[in-house]
């Protein structure tokens, strides 16, 4: 079907390519969706209703988070093999990824704030969904019951800072990654 | 600048294609336990958002497009994979113009969404319609959400396969 192997390799990379991006397209673009259109539909619904479609949206869309952000980093890291910049044979890391070098550099300070991305999608499905999601138990008296909303309400807010502080931080990842065409946007000190 | 218009690119992009995946398998699924009352004003205040996202970042789609179009030199695709040029007679060239032609037909259908699909969801009550009038409008309204409904699986779908025609750009073109 390849007429060589480089015909194969330049099909696997637009294959890449295309997972990338539209992994990042359903990351910045979901979450945005997510904050500024579903959000603001969900308040004009009454609010048992609105906690159900809250907690449903939020489900789902964990899965896609999650997803993508498995998704970008494996092709990130294959691309960056594609390129020439990483290699499985020799020594892992090319000339060009070290942190003396601006594009090595803007490569790093990306895979730093996708950690921070994945380290807060652990914070929202570990801590905050369970807190959100919590149910009453029988007999739970009015004190209970004040401190579960407080506690819900708390989770709340919380989640929202991080959602907005996430599309903040995977904005500023695609401007990284849009630079990495020309150079690199991270000038090296070293 | 280039670093910039590039960013804007991807950015409408993903604005575009992200909120139409969430619109299709995050709100249609939380739609399936929902009332139809509260399924309708979910639609009509979520719609309402949305077709002006959808339209503003393809309008930034197609802005920052043509300027990267027209900031490509000779010499710079002369030195990317498989030396392609802008012209119909090469891959890359005719790629642009389908590229071209699917931004067009997303822009027609987010259009005919904002302009024609979403206000019709509105229902129109006075006190005094029979009851005959109220189910002919509730039907009407019906109507409208399931034109709603096919033509964001069509921008979907046309949105995902624009960015797999565009992906195929930095290997010289698809078609």
């Amino acid at each position: 079907m390849w007429a060589s192997g480089d015909e194969l390799n330049a099909f696997l990379q637009v294959v890449y390519g295309f997972l990338h991006d539209i992994s990042i397209a359903v990351y910045i673009g979901g979450a945005i969706a997510m904050e500024y259109v579903l959000g603001p539909a969900q308040s004009s619904i009454p609010p048992a209703q609105s906690q159900v479609m809250g907690q449903k949206t939020a489900n789902r869309f964990l899965w896609l988070v999650w997803g993508s952000l498995g998704v970008i980093i494996v092709t990130a890291v294959l691309r960056l093999e594609g390129l020439g910049h990483i290699s499985w044979s020799t020594s892992f890391l090319g000339d060009t990824m070290g942190l003396s070098k601006d594009y090595g550099l803007t490569v790093w300070v990306m895979l730093f704030l996708w950690c921070v991305l994945v380290a807060n999608g652990l914070v929202m499905t570990f801590y905050l969904r369970p807190r959100l999601a919590g149910r009453l138990k029988a007999g739970t008296t009015t004190a209970g019951v004040q401190a579960s909303m407080q506690v819900k309400m708390e989770a709340a807010k919380w989640v929202g800072r991080i959602t907005k502080a996430d599309i903040i931080i995977a904005l500023v990842i695609a401007l990284f990654g849009a630079s990495l065409k020309w150079g690199g946007f991270i000038p090296s000190p070293f | 600048m280039d670093s910039a218009i590039d960013w804007l690119h991807a950015v409408g992009w993903s604005v575009h294609v992200g909120g139409a995946v969430t619109m299709e398998f995050i709100l249609r699924y939380a739609q399936r336990t929902m009332p139809p009352s509260q399924v309708a004003e979910v639609c009509k205040r979520s719609g309402m958002r949305y077709r002006w996202f959808a339209l503003a970042a393809l309008l930034v789609v197609g802005a920052t497009g043509g300027l990267m179009v027209l900031r490509l030199d000779d010499a710079e695709l002369a030195a990317r994979p498989g030396s392609p040029e802008l012209s119909l007679g090469d891959a890359y060239g005719r790629t642009l113009l389908l590229l071209s032609l699917l931004w067009c037909g997303l822009v027609a259908s987010v259009s005919a969404m904002a302009f024609w699909a979403h206000p019709a969801q509105r229902r129109r009550s006075s006190p005094g319609m029979t009851r005959e009038e109220i189910q002919v409008e509730r039907e009407r309204v019906g109507r409208a959400i399931k034109i709603m409904d096919r033509i964001l699986k069509s921008e979907l779908i046309l949105s995902v396969v624009a960015l797999g025609v565009g992906a195929s750009l930095s290997a010289g073109g698809l078609v």
